[in-house]
């Protein structure tokens, strides 16, 4: 595979320092810290937050529609207008924040390649301007089930024998790690995977520069690698959602897997819930091996997050 | 009320009236206020397991007790100005107070701030969590050296 499937969802820092300004495009920052956005932000863009924007703050959920609907508008999101998502840590967020609006159909999202880091390396203007843009009116559809998977459903996946991928770190899907010693546990009360789920940890999808791998480098590891294929119904997983939505995007529109939904449920979840099946080890099925993906990827993997 | 409350008091009523943003610009004033780590802390940082693993940035923290007056040295990483405004902020409140007050921080600080709304749930946890790891930090050294 020469390039990636969908090349037309991911810009370059170019391309919106060229176009941020235009009628029909908004540029959004997520991020992990959101202080980042007020020391500097690309001309022009707001800020959408993961935690405070997207979740409902009574129910463990997204804003509903209307909810949605009443964002959009109040950050000048039309319909038809082309939004495009950056930020912190590789994109994490922005890649969670393009989900969820892909999650009411917003038709066209798009990521701007390496985010705030690539911004940087690329020696572009941040500004502190407060911006105010100018009301939309803005009509959302139901949540497009085709791109989230709830808990009962990646139940019946995993009995069907269906394709998991595991996105957090070696230690997290072997269970070695779930809390630190002389530390209270925030996580969940099981450590460990989904069976048969391949762990496939989301930063051997990214260059150091924060870019997407090329769609050759992808395509190895997730399909020669992972053994991951095109046409199967697969899940994506983390601890909260936000690393597996990247994957996720990585695998439906750079590799263009035809029906991959994320699980952001995830091990906070999975790892808490009665009589889900879990097992520990570095194998899928449990038990472990010498080499897993990530080793013969020759990764090195970050530590966990804790207050991502 | 002892000398920590008052200055916890008083950053804490800064920051009241403000709305999230100035909020968070305040912060990074907190942020832009942490000094960097001295030659003697750099060699220690080399050396000595001082990160605080919860964190997912890197955060480096020597929760001291020196002549029984509590002092907080700390490194945050700067793609993380949250959290280092908020450590520089907590290295302000304890600094060359007694020992014993300061390992009376309240866990609620950043409710009272009005930060909890602007950071939501899960970063509110983690920062609370760098409360207590102070705390605990100061606890052991008070008493390794009663």
């Amino acid at each position: 595979m020469a390039q990636y499937v969908h090349p037309e969802v991911l810009v370059t820092t170019e391309w919106v320092a060229e176009h941020a300004a235009d009628p029909g495009v908004r540029i959004v920052e997520s991020n992990e810290d959101r202080a980042l956005y007020i020391q500097g932000h690309v001309p022009g863009a707001v800020e959408i937050d993961w935690q405070v924007d997207l979740q409902d703050q009574v129910r463990r959920d997204y804003i509903d529609r209307a909810g949605f609907e009443q964002l959009c508008r109040k950050y000048g999101i039309s319909n038809n207008t082309t939004v495009v998502f950056y930020g912190d840590k590789n994109n994490w967020w922005a890649c969670y924040a393009f989900w969820v609006f892909k999650l009411y159909g917003h038709p066209d999202c798009r990521i701007m390649n390496g985010g705030r880091k690539r911004w940087d390396l690329d020696g572009r203007a941040w500004s502190t301007d407060r911006v105010h843009p100018q009301q939309t009116s803005y009509v959302a559809p139901e949540q497009d089930a085709s791109v989230r998977a709830l808990r009962d459903e990646v139940l019946k996946h995993q009995k069907a024998g269906r394709a998991l991928v595991d996105v957090r770190s070696p230690e997290e899907y072997s269970g070695q790690r779930l809390h630190m010693p002389d530390y209270p546990n925030e996580g969940a009360l099981r450590g460990g995977h989904i069976p048969g789920a391949v762990n496939v940890p989301w930063v051997l999808s990214v260059n150091d520069d924060g870019t997407f791998k090329s769609a050759k480098e992808l395509e190895k590891l997730y399909t020669k690698d992972s053994r991951l294929k095109r046409r199967s119904p697969t899940v994506a997983y983390c601890r909260i959602g936000e690393r597996s939505s990247l994957t996720w995007f990585v695998l439906k529109y750079l590799l263009g897997f035809s029906n991959v939904r994320n699980y952001d449920g995830s091990w906070m979840e999975w790892g808490n819930c009665v009589g889900v099946p879990v097992v520990k080890g570095t194998e899928p099925s449990g038990g472990s091996e010498p080499h897993g993906v990530a080793e013969a990827a020759g990764a090195s993997v970050p530590p966990a997050p804790v207050h991502a | 009320m002892t000398s920590v409350e008052t200055r916890l008091n008083s950053i804490i009523s800064e920051f009241a009236d403000l709305d999230g943003r100035e909020k968070l610009e305040l912060l990074l004033d907190f942020a832009n206020r942490l000094p960097p780590l001295s030659a003697t802390y750099l060699e220690r940082k080399a050396i000595e397991d001082r990160r605080v693993h919860e964190c997912q940035t890197p955060v480096f923290l020597w929760p001291e007790v020196i002549a029984g007056r509590a002092r907080l040295v700390a490194e945050v990483a700067p793609e993380a100005p949250t959290v280092k405004g908020f450590v520089a902020l907590l290295a302000e409140a304890i600094e060359d107070q007694p020992a014993a007050e300061a390992e009376g921080l309240p866990d609620d600080i950043l409710e009272r701030m009005g930060l909890a709304e602007v950071l939501g749930i899960l970063r509110t946890r983690g920062l609370r969590s760098i409360v207590g790891h102070v705390k605990r930090g100061i606890t052991r050294q008070f008493n390794a050296k009663i």
